[in-house]
């Protein structure tokens, strides 16, 4: 799993119709970045779609930054490696 | 199943948007199938384009937002007195093939997330055993 923080990075900025480098990783997504609560849903949709994960819905609230996407992608992706094992 | 005027005690929109004539199918919260019966007397058709009647493709995502609701409003246990208003929120749709009087649409969609207040669905419809449209929607209800 190369550079998630790319991809997710990269993930976002679609969804939200930025640029990529408006996406830092402590921009507020709300206040910064013109984010809605639907966007959101939709940000967490495609990093479940994309990595095949199940993120739930309680943690939404915690999709505020570029770096606690990641780290809560993170999270449920090492849940996900970790039940193969 | 659910008959026209079922739809209405759901659905606010109407005539000339009501967009879905039956529903055929529903597993609340997990799918609908609705159908829309195309005649050569819908309106859009004088302008859409004379002497050639296409279904304009933003009314097939019409018909699917308005059965996207009926999914979101199946799912949960509001009172059916309670106004709710809809709003679409982003649409990736792709058409492929054309609609024209005479056909009936099938229209299904299923949720691919949904909270009490947001929901995003897959919908594709299917004309004369064609898939002529699918795509995502994402959309929100509100009380009032």
């Amino acid at each position: 799993m190369q550079n998630i923080e790319e991809e997710i990075k990269n993930l976002i900025a679609e969804i939200i119709e930025k640029d990529p480098g408006q996406v830092t990783p402590e921009a507020k997504f709300f206040e910064d970045l013109g984010v809605d609560s639907m966007m959101a849903l939709e940000i967490l949709a495609a990093i479940e779609k994309k990595y095949k994960i199940s993120i739930p819905e309680e943690k939404l609230a915690q999709l505020t930054t570029l770096a606690q996407t990641i780290a809560v992608a993170k999270e449920y992706l090492a849940q996900k490696e970790g039940s193969h094992a | 199943m659910l008959s026209i005027e079922e739809i209405q005690n759901i659905l606010p929109q109407r005539f000339p948007f009501l967009m879905i004539d039956r529903v055929i199918e529903l597993d609340p919260g997990k799918k609908v199938v609705a159908i829309k019966n195309v005649s050569m007397n819908e309106q859009f058709f004088s302008g859409h384009f004379p002497g050639k009647p296409v279904m304009p493709g933003v009314l097939i995502t019409e018909a699917m937002a308005q059965t996207a609701i009926v999914l979101f409003a199946s799912g949960k246990n509001t009172a059916q007195d309670k106004k709710m208003s809809y709003y679409l929120g982003s649409i990736k749709m792709r058409f492929l093939h054309p609609v024209s009087p005479g056909d009936q649409l099938k229209i299904t969609v299923e949720p691919i997330k949904m909270l009490s207040n947001i929901a995003i669905v897959s919908a594709y419809a299917e004309a004369s055993g064609k898939e002529v449209a699918r795509g995502e929607l994402s959309l929100s209800a509100k009380e009032g």
